[in-house]
């Protein structure tokens, strides 16, 4: 299986996708992880792909291969969309993050709902409130933790909803155990709840 | 991730583990005894992970304040009879050419591995360098592991390579082995020794010519000796592929072979099972010197052989030369045909062109017409500094004093965070060449003749790597010249490691707090001043200042690395400040945006226009002072306050 994450640098791509391999690990599962997270300390694009089982060879998934894409960033998505196999389940936390280029004029944000369209012209897309829902549980912090509850609730993923919680428990201090299991939580309940019919509101234009 | 990671676990556990961890563990594992770097991505958390546990495990393990300095400290040790390791990055092998190709000479009492991380893809460096090629000049061997495990374990036989040879061997990585994941195996740990001596041979150490040139014959015999060796190396291994399907070497028959070299065999073995492909692989770990007998009985049985690589033609040359030397007539295509790229790195797709266009056959899946058209929408993010740098204060005071000063003026620019300047809006800096390069070549911008002023930027590290000999030359040469030394006491860049002027060691130990100011002064430079960052005024006034006077002057502009600032107040439990603005005096008119473009920056339309400060300010006050209607201010702290103040409250 060849799943792809993508965000900004500050949403913790790198860190959701260990605690997903570390699972898969202890499953007796075979992984590869293949990073890039370039210069930006914030806000710059960050992708990693996961390969579990008999896709773990090497650590790129080929073009449109991907099974799966677990977006932070609708921007972030499109720019992973030429990974993923046509109809591959996509995750996405709608919350854009408009970079001071845009206002500058210097690049465009395009506009959200035409990324959900274009996404959804050749992807099943599951889109969440996880930032707000993280913010929900406590912390901004554990939205990636709000996306890994909405992947688990998928079904899609070949690990056990105990080893990922293990998984998470192992790499969060102790005192934040509980609120990152409410995260989780609130993921899952976010995918039980989701409706394919939601329509997209149309945004401002905050770019400019 | 201190006690958390990976590095010490027991043997036979089986983790997940960094390239770079599993490059760390096999040092461990080999018994390593000295490690030694300068931080350069991709490599630098191969010796910054070592450092953690060095004062427990009784290694020395250090960051160098230059590669030169390393490699030099590295090849000492192993002189001395113990295991030493040396990590960095490909540019960094260019300052330790110098020593290297000295060392191959006199040849290693122990162990001596260097470390290099390549970076075809260019993610983070100024060219995509082939540093094999240092291999080929010195005469030092190159092992290059395809996975994680390989990656440990060759770390871990390179010394006894570098042992078995005398020499100093090379382990070359990429970011797709540095910076990716995989589960690793561990072995045994091994206590470093730390009884080293220097034993005398002048005629082995002293490489004057006399001494030297007897030695050369010595250095052929030994690649000769290292030849053999590799062909009989246990990575490089042969199989046999038919209709996709792995067989054993000889149990089908095959007219066509890949020679695969380090981490593109994963990419080649995906492509040939995927694609059903019938054809004989020989996945080669060992790059320089060439596995001669094994590689020419490789070619002799095929009609045609694709040489895969990363990085220049290296193997593909070697691979040429070798047929054309022992008569063998197979077709060798690869680079030199175009029908793999010259740069960049390689993935599946590309391995997949190359092996479809042999084959007639199709790797690649095609986008689309509503994939193409999605991709369309797609905008690139422009790097820039982090919300609160003081680079950025420093760069807008630079800005403004050549602007004021009405004389034009070029900033060389060196190497570290503060190239994220570069980037519009700032437009800081006017070159990035290389480590140190800035200070010289403002001064070569002053001897051309240039009216203008001739400024230069460079960070504290780059300064104490390879700024001290420019400036001594600035002043010896009498150029006039005016370097702002943006010194927030870290290295940065690479992710906060510790340089001379840090006050601490790798290992965590109290170093000396290296007196910047009193190693210009020392230098001779007669117009020093210390300045904070964030004082924009007072720095607009120095440059203009400095500007004018002849002779080189320097600036250190100082403030503590935003990110820093951050950590600290954290671990304090204290409270970020953060910018507001005024929405009813904001007007919408972005010139503090235009200014100095920091990320913390948002925009609303609601209920008007008007610029936003999002949730990562973390207060510096810059954008304070370019606002025309003194709309953004820091609650709680007095009107006019600066960043300067705000941190002074934050201790270092």
């Amino acid at each position: 299986m060849n799943i792809v994450l993508a965000g900004v640098g500050g949403n913790g791509v790198v860190l959701t996708t260990r605690i997903i391999a570390e699972a898969a690990l202890k499953e007796g599962t075979d992984v590869r992880v293949g990073e890039v997270h370039g210069l930006a300390q914030r806000g710059g694009t960050v992708v990693s792909h996961l390969r579990i089982g008999p896709d773990a060879k090497g650590v790129l998934v080929p073009q449109r291969k991907g099974d799966m894409l677990l977006a932070f960033e609708p921007l972030e998505a499109l720019r992973q969309l030429k990974l993923l196999k046509k109809g591959a389940k996509v995750i996405l936390n709608n919350e854009p993050f408009i970079g001071v280029d845009s206002h500058l004029g210097l690049s465009k944000y395009p506009d959200v709902c035409q990324i959900v369209e274009r996404i959804q012209a050749t992807q099943d897309l599951v889109d969440v409130d996880a930032t707000h829902l993280a913010i929900q549980a406590g912390s901004v912090i554990m939205t990636n933790v709000v996306m890994l509850g909405t992947l688990s609730a998928s079904n899609e993923l070949p690990i056990s909803r105990d080893s990922l919680l293990a998984a998470i428990k192992a790499r969060v201090p102790q005192t934040m155990v509980e609120a990152n299991f409410k995260a989780f939580e609130l993921g899952e309940k976010a995918f039980r709840d989701w409706q394919a019919a939601r329509v997209c509101e149309p945004h401002p234009d905050l770019s400019n | 991730m201190k006690g958390k990671g990976p590095l010490l676990g027991t043997a036979g556990e089986k983790v997940l583990m960094s390239g770079n961890e599993a490059v760390a563990r096999g040092c461990l594992e080999a018994g390593v005894s000295v490690v030694t770097a300068y931080p350069g991505t991709p490599a630098t958390n191969v010796v910054e992970a070592l450092g953690e546990v060095a004062p427990d495990l009784g290694f020395w393990a250090e960051f160098s304040v230059n590669e030169a300095v390393a490699i030099e400290v590295a090849a000492g040790a192993a002189f001395s009879g113990v295991r030493a390791m040396m990590a960095t990055k490909m540019l960094g092998v260019n300052l330790i050419a110098d020593a290297l190709t000295v060392v191959t000479v006199t040849g290693v009492r122990a162990g001596l591995v260097i470390v290099t991380a390549d970076d075809p893809q260019q993610f983070s460096s100024q060219n995509a360098e082939d540093t094999r090629f240092y291999g080929m000049l010195a005469k030092a061997p190159v092992l290059e592991p395809a996975d994680g495990q390989e990656a440990k374990d060759m770390a871990k036989y390179a010394f006894e390579l570098s042992e078995q040879l005398e020499l100093p061997v090379f382990l070359r990585i990429t970011p797709r082995i540095c910076h990716s994941s995989f589960p690793v195996e561990l072995g045994e740990l091994t206590k470093p020794k730390r009884d080293g001596k220097f034993v005398k041979d002048k005629k082995r150490f002293v490489m004057i010519s006399t001494y030297s040139r007897p030695r050369q014959k010595l250095l052929r015999e030994k690649m000769e000796k290292a030849k053999l060796i590799n062909d009989q190396n246990r990575w490089n291994r042969i199989v046999d592929f038919q209709n996709g399907k792995q067989f054993p070497k000889g149990a089908v028959f095959n007219t066509f072979g890949i020679i695969a070299s380090g981490l593109t065999y994963p990419y080649v073995e995906e492509v040939v099972e995927v694609l059903g492909l019938s054809a004989r692989v020989l996945k080669l770990a060992t790059t320089f010197p060439m596995p001669e007998n094994l590689i020419g009985s490789f070619i002799r049985e095929l009609d045609q052989v694709m040489i895969v690589e990363e990085g220049d033609n290296v193997t593909e040359m070697q691979v040429r030369a070798l047929a054309q030397h022992r008569r063998l007539t197979a077709r060798i295509i690869g680079k030199d045909d175009n029908i793999l790229p010259w740069s960049g790195e390689l993935n599946p797709d590309i391995v997949g062109d190359a092996l479809g266009k042999v084959f007639g056959k199709k790797f690649r899946e095609e986008l689309t017409e509503p994939y193409v058209e999605a991709e369309k929408l797609i905008q690139p993010r422009i790097p820039a500094l982090c919300a609160g740098c003081p680079h950025r204060a420093s760069y807008f005071a630079i800005k403004e004093a050549i602007r004021k000063k009405g004389k034009g003026g070029s900033v060389m620019g060196d190497r570290g965070c503060y190239n994220q300047g570069a980037y519009e809006p700032l437009e800081g800096m006017d070159t990035c060449i290389c480590m140190g390069a800035s200070i010289a070549m403002a001064s070569g911008v002053f001897h051309s003749g240039s009216s203008e002023p001739s400024l230069a930027v460079i960070g504290d590290g780059t300064f104490y790597h390879a700024g001290i000999p420019s400036l001594l030359n600035a002043v010896h040469n009498r150029s006039n010249i005016t370097v702002l030394i943006f010194d927030n006491s870290i290295t940065a860049m690479t992710g906060h490691q510790v340089n001379p002027g840090s006050g601490q060691n790798l290992m965590g130990r109290p170093a000396p707090f290296t007196n910047l100011k009193k190693v210009v002064e020392a230098l001779g430079v007669e117009h020093v001043r210390v300045i904070n960052s964030f004082d924009t005024k007072a720095l607009v006034a120095a440059v203009m200042e400095e500007v004018d006077y002849d002779g080189p002057s320097v600036l250190i502009s100082r403030s503590p690395c935003a990110l820093v600032v951050e950590r600290n107040l954290r671990k304090r439990k204290l409270k970020m400040p953060v910018a507001v603005v005024d929405v009813d005096k904001c007007t919408g008119c972005k010139v503090c945006m235009k200014k100095i473009g920091c990320p913390a920056f948002g925009w609303s339309q609601d209920p008007k226009p008007h610029m936003e400060v999002l949730s990562h300010c973390n207060g510096c006050g810059l954008c304070m002072q370019t606002c025309p209607f003194n709309a953004i201010s820091i609650p709680g702290k007095k009107e006019g306050v600066l960043g300067m103040t705000i941190r002074k409250e934050v201790p270092k």
